[in-house]
Parts: structure tokens; C-alpha cells; sequence
């Protein structure tokens, strides 16, 4: 029998040991990242309750005048943090960006994955990868110069003609700086995300299967249809949940093109909005300047929300993937 | 009225690989034609070729004439071609997302059958004509991938035969099925032959002896000998065929 030097089990020793912290990192960042955002957000939650989610009014309040003692805590005289238009901006511009990737991004994958061969679909798939690599200041800008414009005399007038049977699609159209915009800036940043996946995932069902389809005379289209897409149904959900958690999360393109909307909630789809990452980055600054703290602690919150419904959706997604699984418990590929 | 099956010079490549060297060959009408031949010689890229399923792989390549009766499989779309003429795969490849019942149903659905009732009556009669009602008639709505292996096997042979082909092509039906399967399905081709053109590929001397009224000798993308299956099996005409099914080779 050979005989393990020491030299081997420190190795061993280390090797576990740093396998542990490396297993372990994912869990502690997350709980070190919360529990900061958690502290900082307490003296804002005293203050504001539950108004911080209902209420539409942000005001710092006066940050050089007298200070204000309410429900245990102190913030400027006349402050009041009210998120829910942030908390609005951030959902529809998020659902409405997923509106548009979700078809476009399963399209494209479709096409990618099976109608392409040889080097066309190289080109393309790197192209899908280099969209996706593309800095959000950078789409933020061809939103300002190029879609804003368009979405105030192009898109926008066209589809208030639709809004005479959907009301939310009226005018007036505005700046084109807006809910629109931002959605559709949003999706062109989701849809290589969704499709990068959804395309790997339409490569790994099995050709078996479909010949399946084929052999009994269904169509290409029918194949997709009946035999593909339900294949790959709870990857294609958790690729739209980190699409989607992308889109909430996205900052610098959003606050570029959504018209910063502060004190009113969106009222029709051209309206400017604020979502709640925009404005984070955007009044940090200011908020330093506040003497009681209490601006950065409402931040705070406010980044708290932001991290709940991230989080939120994507246990969302995870539940319903595993409640795919379980409905097709026993499947054996 | 099923109808033979005449294929004429036959090529069949993969990339720059020629895979079949040109086959003649006559398929008779509603008996069964055996496809034997060592691994790799062709025999799957042959029946493949008859339902227009090789060219589907990528880079690969048919020429050559298939007639189903008088009617050029060549000519025309695909998909109809698919649609008379049905397959069974080697290894059991149910719809795994569909249940027992929609499994069958779709390819219904698909040719335009919307009436319910209609549709029961022809899942249960494909069921039955592939011995496999008396197992799932209680559970026709849950996952066909809760069937056995065997189990799965006849769903499919269910599947290809409820949208009424005119042939079935079977390649190894029953090569990865136990032998109580196996046996089954080899039942269910003595029965259903009176309905189909039935093509089926096997690696399995015996099964070629039960099931065939015809056996095909492949070797090497060529056909080597073509006759009634007691004389390939008693009395081959080519030393080849001979030293295969001796065991000489394969
Ligand atoms: N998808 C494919 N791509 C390239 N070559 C293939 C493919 N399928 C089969 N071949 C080749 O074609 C030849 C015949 O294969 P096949 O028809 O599957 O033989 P058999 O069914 O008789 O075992 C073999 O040499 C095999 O390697
Ligand atoms: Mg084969």
C-alpha cells in the first residue's frame, strides 16, 4: 500500500477548506448585501411605513432648514419618500420589454437553431453574443438620438390610432423620452439574453424526438410547435425570469430615455417615467448632501424593493419550472 | 388498398460519403419486407430514403426514384409523403410532454380531425390494433414516458398506424426491447401486414425468419441478394448472404 506523504494531506486539508469558502461565497455575499441594504433601510421604513410603497410624492424636504422628529426618527423638515411611480416604472417598462423579447428572442432562437447551418449561423449566433456584450450607456444613447425621435413621430402617432380601442395607447405622444422607449430599449437588451439560451436549449431536444414528429409527416412549423417548444419550456421560463430580472435591474439606459418622471405615476404609454435603479444612481448625489441621513436611507429602501421583486421573480420562475417538472415527473429521455 | 414500393438506382450520400451505390429493388404490397445486414451497411439510410426522412440530416443527399404505386415519392412535398407512409424508430421516442391519449391524437388533430368522439374511437381503435389498449385504457392521460420501454414501442406503432399510412417502415423495432416485448411486436407485424406495405430493418436473423415474407441482404451500401425469406435462409444465391447468415461475418 502506498503511503499518503504529509505534503499530500495538507493539500487535501487546503484544498477542502478553500472549496468550502468558494461554496459557501454565494450565500454570504447575498446575506452581507441584504443585510446592509436592510439596516440602511430601517430609519426610512419607521418613517414612511407603508406609505414608501403607496405614496407618489418624493420630496428630500429641506436639507439646509429645521429637522423634523416623526415616528422615532429625524428627517428634513417637509420630507416625504413616496416610491410607487419608481415601483411602476420599473414593472411596466420591465413587462413591456419582455412583451417585445419574448416572440422576437423564441424567433430568432428557432431560426438560429434549426433553420441555419454552416457558417450563416455562426455569424449570426456571434452576432446574438456581441449584442448581448454591448454597454447599456451605449443602447441608452441610440435610444436618445435615434429611437426617442422615432417613437415621437413615427411609432407613437401610428399607434394612438390603435388607441382608440386601447386606451393606454393614446396620446399625447410627447418627448418620446418615456415608458415606450424605455421599454423597447430594454428589450433590445433582454432579447440576446433569451435568445443566447433559448437557442442552446432547442440544440439539446433531442433529435430522436423530433424525428418523432417528422416521421409522421408534421411540418417544420408543427415540430417547433407540438414537440420542441414543450421540451424546453421550464429553461425557456428561467431564461425569460433572468431576462426579466436584467430588465428591472438595468440602470444607465433607463434613466437615460425615461424622461425622469418624479411625483406622478405614468398615464399612458408614452408617458415619462422613473424606475427605481434610475433613480438610485441619479439622486445618490443629492442625497449625500441630506444632513439627517434620511434621503440615503430611503435609497436604501428603495434598493430594497428593487433586490425583493428581483428576487421575487425569479423564485417565481423556479417555482414554476419545478411545477413543470413535477407535472411530468418520469419522463426518461 | 396498400401498394408496393419500387425503388430505382437508389444513391444516398452523407457529405462526400456515398452510403448507398445505387439499389434496385421491388417492396411488395401488404406483406413484410426484412432488411438484414451487418451494422452500418445501410440499412436505416435505405428505409430513411423511402420516407424522405435522410434528407433531413444535415449535409446529406438522395438520388435516384421511389414510386409508391405509380405515384413519384420524389415529386412534391415531404410532409405528404411522410403522411402515407409512417415509421417506427429504433429506439422508443414518444412525445414526452404529451400524455398516452394526445400522443396518438396529435397526428389526428394535425389532419384536421377536431370532432371528439371521433377522436376516442380512433385512439382506441389504434390502441388496440397495437395490443396496447388493454394496458392504458385506464390511464390514456398521463405522460406516455410513464410507460415501459416495450410499453412506449407499441404507443408509437399506435401513433404511425391512426393516421392510416399506406406503409409502415420499422427500423429495429425491437432492438432495444426485452424478449416478451420483442415478441409482441413481432405479433403485431403478422397482424397488421394484411393492412400495411410493411419494411423492417433487423440485425436479428430469427426475427427476419419469423416475421418476412421477403428478405433484403444489404452489405456495404449495396443490395446483394433480394428474395423470398426461406430461400435467402435455405438456399442463398450468393456466397455473401450465405457466410452472413452462417455467422461467418456481422
Ligand atoms: N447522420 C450521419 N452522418 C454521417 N454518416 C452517417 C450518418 N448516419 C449513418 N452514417 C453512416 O452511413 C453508413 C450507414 O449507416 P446506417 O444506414 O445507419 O447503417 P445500418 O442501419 O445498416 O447500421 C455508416 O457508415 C454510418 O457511419
Ligand atoms: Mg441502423
Amino acid at each position: 500500500m502506498r503511503k499518503v506523504s504529509s505534503g499530500t494531506k495538507t493539500a487535501d486539508t487546503v484544498f477542502h477548506v478553500a472549496t468550502g469558502i468558494a461554496a459557501s461565497s454565494p450565500v454570504v455575499l447575498l446575506l452581507a448585501i441584504a443585510a446592509v441594504v436592510v439596516v440602511q433601510s430601517i430609519p426610512s421604513i419607521r418613517l414612511m411605513g407603508w406609505h414608501f410603497i403607496t405614496g407618489i410624492e418624493w420630496n428630500v424636504g429641506d436639507t439646509y432648514g429645521a429637522l423634523m422628529h416623526k415616528n422615532g426618527v429625524t428627517a428634513a423638515a417637509g420630507a416625504s419618500f413616496g416610491a410607487l411611480p419608481f415601483i411602476v416604472g420599473t414593472l411596466a417598462s420591465s413587462v413591456i420589454a419582455l412583451l417585445i423579447a419574448i416572440p422576437v428572442a423564441l424567433f430568432t432562437a428557432l431560426i438560429l437553431a434549426y433553420r441555419l447551418r454552416g457558417w450563416v449561423q455562426w455569424i449570426l449566433s456571434i452576432l446574438v453574443e456581441l449584442l448581448a456584450g454591448i454597454p447599456s450607456v451605449v443602447i441608452g444613447l441610440w435610444g436618445m438620438v435615434v429611437l426617442a425621435p422615432f417613437v415621437a413621430h413615427g411609432l407613437g402617432p401610428a399607434l394612438t390610432h390603435v388607441g382608440v380601442v386601447i386606451p393606454y395607447l393614446r396620446g399625447p405622444v410627447g418627448t418620446g423620452m418615456g415608458l415606450l422607449t424605455s421599454g423597447i430599449v430594454l428589450a433590445v437588451m433582454v432579447v440576446p439574453i433569451i435568445t443566447a439560451t433559448t437557442r442552446d436549449l432547442l440544440q439539446q431536444v433531442p433529435v430522436l424526438y423530433r424525428e418523432g414528429g417528422i416521421g409522421l409527416g408534421m411540418t417544420t412549423w408543427e415540430v417547433v410547435r407540438y414537440i420542441a417548444v414543450p421540451y424546453i419550456r421550464e429553461g425557456f421560463i428561467g431564461a425569460v425570469a433572468l431576462g426579466w430580472g436584467r430588465a428591472m435591474g438595468e440602470t444607465m439606459a433607463v434613466l437615460m430615455v425615461s424622461g425622469n418622471a418624479i411625483n406622478f405615476l405614468p398615464h399612458n404609454l408614452y408617458s415619462p417615467i422613473s424606475s427605481m435603479a434610475a433613480v438610485i444612481a441619479s439622486q445618490l448625489d443629492s442625497a449625500m448632501s441630506d444632513g439627517s441621513g434620511m434621503a440615503v436611507h430611503a435609497l436604501s429602501e428603495l434598493a430594497l424593493v428593487l433586490l425583493v421583486l428581483t428576487l421575487f421573480t425569479n423564485l417565481l420562475a423556479r417555482l414554476l419550472v419545478s411545477r413543470v417538472h413535477h407535472r411530468r415527473r418520469g419522463v426518461r429521455a | 388498398m396498400s401498394q408496393p414500393i419500387s425503388v430505382q438506382n437508389l444513391r444516398a450520400w452523407y457529405g462526400n460519403q456515398l452510403t448507398l451505390k445505387g439499389i434496385d429493388m421491388e417492396l411488395p404490397a401488404s406483406q413484410v419486407t426484412a432488411i438484414i445486414g451487418p451494422s452500418g451497411c445501410g440499412k436505416s439510410t435505405f428505409i430513411r430514403c423511402l420516407n424522405r426522412m435522410h434528407e433531413t440530416v444535415p449535409g446529406a443527399r438522395v438520388e435516384g426514384d421511389v414510386h409508391l404505386g405509380t405515384e413519384d415519392l420524389y415529386k412534391g412535398d415531404p410532409v405528404d409523403v411522410r403522411r402515407m407512409i409512417g415509421m417506427v424508430f429504433q429506439k422508443p421516442n414518444p412525445f414526452p410532454t404529451l400524455s398516452i391519449f394526445d400522443n396518438i391524437a396529435l397526428g389526428l388533430r394535425l389532419g384536421g380531425m377536431r370532432n371528439r368522439g371521433q377522436l376516442r374511437e380512433a385512439v382506441e381503435r389504434s390502441l388496440q390494433m397495437a395490443a396496447l389498449w388493454g394496458e392504458v385504457k385506464d390511464r390514456l392521460s398521463e405522460p406516455a414516458t410513464s410507460l415501459s420501454g416495450g410499453q412506449q414501442q407499441r404507443l408509437c406503432i399506435a401513433r404511425a398506424i391512426a393516421v392510416q399510412p399506406e406503409v409502415l417502415l420499422m427500423d429495429e423495432p425491437a432492438s432495444a426491447l426485452d424478449p416478451v416485448s420483442t415478441l409482441r411486436v413481432e405479433e403485431l407485424v403478422e397482424q397488421l401486414k394484411d393492412t400495411y406495405t410493411i419494411v423492417i430493418v433487423t440485425h436479428n436473423m430469427q426475427q427476419a425468419a419469423r416475421v418476412a415474407d421477403e428478405t433484403a441482404f444489404f452489405l456495404n451500401g449495396e443490395l446483394v441478394e433480394f428474395a423470398d425469406t426461406t430461400t435467402i435462409f435455405t438456399n442463398p444465391g450468393d456466397k455473401r448472404t450465405e457466410d452472413y447468415i452462417t455467422g461467418r461475418f456481422g
